[in-house]
């Protein structure tokens, strides 16, 4: 980190995004340690695979 | 109530059962307020330690992560809609949202995508946090394990 802030990669600032978020709605949305882990992981997951599907689908029309 | 319980001792149980009712009623303000100004303390004081350690950790981590990244934290007046919304958002985060400017002594920077990013951790961080003051306000109720 310089004193231009956190210089955060596209892909650092999703999986940060995802890992945070995913943690919070699992231990929310969920009473048991199992659940709540099950919950976290299955989300975190489709969180990265839904915004690396939509880049793939987007990356034709890139240019 | 079972087998062994008389109908007397059930009926002498229920003003035990509205008294801790109405001290839940009474507590619950106050604690959803704790909830919302320490994220994961209203969590703590219900006893649930594992649910405010990740609660806390999560809302930290998305606040953080936005303040050094130089997102903006949106203040209480706005011209914008959008930056009211804004600021809603971000003053659910609690305290995160005082010390902001103390972590974040630049200013915000969102020419830069990174700044942009950090914009959208901080308001993300606020509804989180909000999400676990709702949880605190169930549990406090009795509506919620």
């Amino acid at each position: 980190m310089s004193s231009g802030g956190l210089h955060l990669s596209h892909f650092a600032g999703m999986v940060a995004f995802a890992l945070f978020v995913s943690v919070a709605l699992g231990c929310l949305s969920q009473q048991t340690p199992k659940g709540r882990l099950k919950y976290a992981a299955w989300s975190f997951v489709l969180f990265i695979g839904t915004a690396l599907a939509i880049a793939w689908l987007m990356y034709p029309f890139a240019r | 109530m079972n087998d062994t319980q008389t109908p007397e001792t059930h009926l002498s149980e229920q003003p035990a059962a509205s008294a801790a009712l109405n001290k839940r009623h009474f507590f619950a303000p106050f604690i959803a307020v704790t909830a919302w100004l320490v994220p994961g303390l209203g969590h703590v004081l219900l006893g649930r330690w594992g649910r405010g350690l990740l609660v806390f950790c999560a809302v930290a981590g998305l606040a953080l992560t936005g303040f050094y990244a130089r997102g903006q934290v949106f203040p209480p007046h706005s011209d914008d809609p959008f930056g009211t919304l804004g600021f809603l958002a971000d003053v659910c985060s609690g305290f995160f949202f005082v010390i902001a400017h103390l972590i974040e002594k630049t200013g915000p920077d969102v020419s830069r995508a990174a700044g942009d990013y950090g914009t959208r951790f901080v308001a993300a961080a606020g509804l989180v946090n909000l999400l676990a003051v709702l949880d605190v306000c169930g549990i406090s109720l009795g509506r919620r394990n």
